[in-house]
């Protein structure tokens, strides 16, 4: 009953954008019910679905949209376990989120505009969960981007907000053109394979061109070397949405933006929609050759590679950071980066269960990082600043906002009790992807990907608690009048903590439920399905030791104060100026490439070229010239003496008498 | 006296019509000229619809009228706010609209 209604998961918000954009201005709160009622709507409509599927159900519509050629393009859902799970945390995140800013927001005067853009962008967000196909998730892709750019430049007045807005949009189109290369080297040599007949290659009745299906259908027909090109220009366009090395550096700036926004797009939301391209394809990716490592698909490698340095990159920049929510932001990075790593190694080891263990990552991921985003909101909307040397002391004050983000914080570290099976959200999750990278390492003998993750971690619990310390405990390090949230915000947060808290124990289920996946779809992934995998006690326990003794670190640190951090601190030590200044990127993407190479060398040469030879040479001296002595001939036609027009309207006159009699021998 | 003789005298109406209009420069006997081939055009009207037995032609020789009488009111006018403004009627004087 319910997945007949599955359009208006994204039409739902979609008219809440349009209602909120021209009415919002008049109604309460910004017309702030209209997204949250469209958005419960959806969520209400997702949920519906996922009984009516679960345990193997798959809800697929499709309707033709235009032909090209002999290739006809589809509009259509595809709801998988995939799917479904992304749509209920997505749709219930945006919600909490929604109901939150409803007091986050409530003092500024543009609220209508916001709502109706986070209304726009979940639109867009679960239109590009819900494609069955590649071409209608690259446009509900980019919608998603544009929303992007418009709420980090929300404030658009901020200069920096304004230039955090234009860094992410250029960044993440970097990616995006790589995206499309990749849809279109799929689209020729998905043609190619039809044309031919010696492939007996059809597209079934009531399936298109691009669709997921078909394109997993063709995987081995696919030339292999083209299909690890696709790929890899694929995984470039997550790259840029999920902020991975080295297209990290607009997350981190676009905290410019609403914190809610920062909570909902860049933190639970729209970053994943990278990870949730890998998984989407993922048999496209577990297909490709193994010419680096063997046993190991190409495409897989690069993904493990690049998403578990980013894990440890982006790790060691959130140590130094002052500001409150660049601190998330890098966390962000260094999580996605997780998911990404736990696509590539377990991936390549595990075959499909690599998905599972990704998406429970996500899920779980956007459960705490939301949380941790609106309790950083919280303390902003408290205390007015984002600096968190200039917090302290909070927790008397809000004890809400810092028992749950304690609780994230313990989530996102990855704190629980092994072999007891009792732990956070991110415990459960995190420990699977650390295990699958030492099973990685087992089976390839490449433990590089493993050791990225286990110092990760430690970074991770070291930089969360620190943040956490510095904020709530010791003295207040300013005159600052601060108090608790009203009840609209505490209650999101509540109701997050308890999913941060509790939402791992249901892994056993969600791993087999969205292993299954492709399965579903009838995909055959030809990954080989790794022994059962025993760990040693040391592994199974490493996870957890570095998160505790990365909260020891914090807790002795910037709690008890045995260590003086002013003296490391300081503009002398190289190690801390490198993180300080976040490697040097900003100065590389945006001065060197940005301004010197594209601007100085390449925009200055094609104005040289633009001006003086086009303009200059091509149009002044031979174009226009020409045209302009041609005028002058020409015009002196316009005497303005009426007698002479007079003379020519009875000469063509005469003309066309003439010429009718000639040709029609009679007037 | 058949249809050829009003056809030659509307012929001829015509011709002096637009000779007049080439080779005048006095923007009243340009307007003069034109009232000659609409009359030309009133005089074929009138003949064909005699020789036809169809009135037709006759009511569409009125309207032909009626709206030279407009035609020539419009025409005069602009030549009196040409006259007031420019102490001149002569057309070759008035060619400012041009390159």
């Amino acid at each position: 009953m319910f997945s007949d209604f599955a359009a208006l998961i994204v039409l739902l918000p979609v008219i809440a954008f349009v209602l909120t954009l021209f009415l919002g201005k008049k109604l309460p709160h910004g017309g702030a019910y209209l997204p949250i009622a469209a958005i419960a709507g959806s969520f209400i409509i997702s949920a519906g679905i996922f009984l009516e599927i679960y345990p193997e159900g798959i809800v697929q519509q499709s309707i033709p949209w235009f032909s090209s050629g002999s290739s006809t393009m589809n509009m259509g859902i595809l709801i998988d376990p995939l799917a479904i799970v992304m749509l209920l945390m997505v749709t219930f995140v945006s919600l909490l989120i929604h109901i939150y800013a409803v007091g986050y927001m409530s003092h500024d005067p543009a609220k209508s505009r916001y709502f109706a853009e986070t209304s726009l962008f979940t639109a867009a967000m679960l239109s590009v969960i819900l494609s069955d196909n590649i071409l209608q998730f690259f446009i509900s892709w980019e919608v998603v981007g544009v929303c992007s750019f418009l709420l980090i430049g929300f404030w658009y007045h901020k200069p920096s907000a304004a230039a955090a807005a234009k860094k992410a949009f250029l960044v993440t189109r970097i990616g995006d053109v790589l995206f499309l290369a990749g849809i279109v080297m799929l689209y020729v040599e998905l043609a190619r394979i039809i044309e031919n007949p010696a492939n007996a290659f059809e597209i079934g009745s009531g399936n298109f061109i691009l669709q997921f299906k078909t394109m997993f259908e063709a995987i081995p027909l696919i030339d292999k070397t083209q299909l690890t090109y696709i790929t890899l220009l694929f995984f470039g366009g997550a790259v840029g949405k999920s902020g991975q090395f080295p297209l990290h550096g607009w997350l981190p700036d676009a905290m410019e933006g609403p914190t809610t926004v920062s909570a909902l797009i860049h933190a639970a939301t729209m970053v994943t929609a990278g990870v949730y391209l890998v998984a989407r394809t993922f048999p496209m990716f577990a297909a490709t050759p193994d010419t680096i490592s063997h046993g190991v698909p190409d495409a897989l490698l690069v993904v493990a590679y690049i998403g578990g340095f980013t894990a440890l990159f982006a790790a060691t920049m959130g140590l130094v950071m002052n500001d409150i929510k660049r601190v998330l932001a890098y966390s962000t990075v260094s999580q996605l980066g997780y998911m990404m790593l736990a696509l590539g190694t377990a991936g390549a080891v595990l075959g499909s269960k690599a998905v599972g263990i990704s998406m429970f990552h996500l899920i779980s991921h956007a459960f705490f990082k939301a949380l941790l985003f609106l309790c950083a909101g919280s303390v902003i909307h408290a205390v007015g600043t984002n600096d968190i040397r200039e917090m302290g002391g909070l927790f008397s004050k809000m004890k809400i906002t810092a028992v749950t983000m304690f609780i994230a914080a313990l989530s996102l570290a990855g704190i629980g009790i092994p072999f007891l099976n009792i732990g956070t959200a991110g415990f459960f999750s995190k420990d699977m992807i650390i295990e699958g990278a030492f099973e990685y390492g087992e089976v390839t003998g490449d433990m590089i990907p493993y050791a990225f993750a286990v110092i990760a971690a430690l970074l991770t619990s070291i930089y969360i608690f620190r943040l956490w310390f510095m904020a709530f405990t010791g003295k207040p390090r300013s005159e600052r009048h601060s108090h608790e949230s009203p009840s609209v915000m505490t209650i999101p947060l509540m109701i997050l903590a308890v999913l941060a808290l509790f939402f791992g124990f249901s892994h056993t289920g969600f791993y087999g439920y969205v292993e299954s996946n492709f399965e579903l779809m009838g995909v055959d992934l030809g990954v080989h399905e790794g022994e059962p995998f025993h760990p040693s006690v040391i592994v199974i326990l490493l996870p957890v030791i570095v998160g505790v003794v990365g909260f020891l670190i914090a807790y002795l640190i910037y709690n008890k104060r045995i260590l003086d951090m002013s003296k490391i601190i300081s503009s002398q030590n190289p190690l801390y100026k490198l993180l300080y200044n976040r490697y040097y990127e900003p100065k590389i993407g945006a001065d060197l490439i940005g301004v010197k190479l594209t601007h100085d060398v390449a925009a200055q040469t094609g104005e040289f070229i633009d001006r003086k030879i086009i303009d200059g040479l091509v149009i002044d001296t031979i174009i226009s010239s020409t045209i302009f002595k041609i005028g002058e001939v020409i015009r002196k036609m316009q005497t303005g003496v009426v007698q002479n027009y007079a003379s020519i309207t009875i000469l063509g006159v005469a003309l066309l008498l003439v010429l009718l009699r000639l040709e029609f021998g009679g007037i | 006296m058949g249809l050829y003789s009003y056809l030659l005298i509307s012929i001829i109406i015509f011709t002096i019509g637009v000779y007049g209009i080439i080779t005048q420069r006095s923007g009243i006997k340009i307007l003069m000229c034109i009232e000659l081939l609409l009359n030309s055009a009133n005089l074929n009207l009138v003949a064909f619809s005699s020789f036809n037995g169809n009135a037709t032609g006759q009511v569409f020789a009125l309207f032909s009228i009626a709206i030279a009488a407009a035609e020539a009111a419009i025409g005069f006018a602009i030549l009196v706010a040409l006259f007031r403004l420019r102490d001149t009627i002569n057309l070759d004087n008035i060619n400012i609209l041009r390159w």
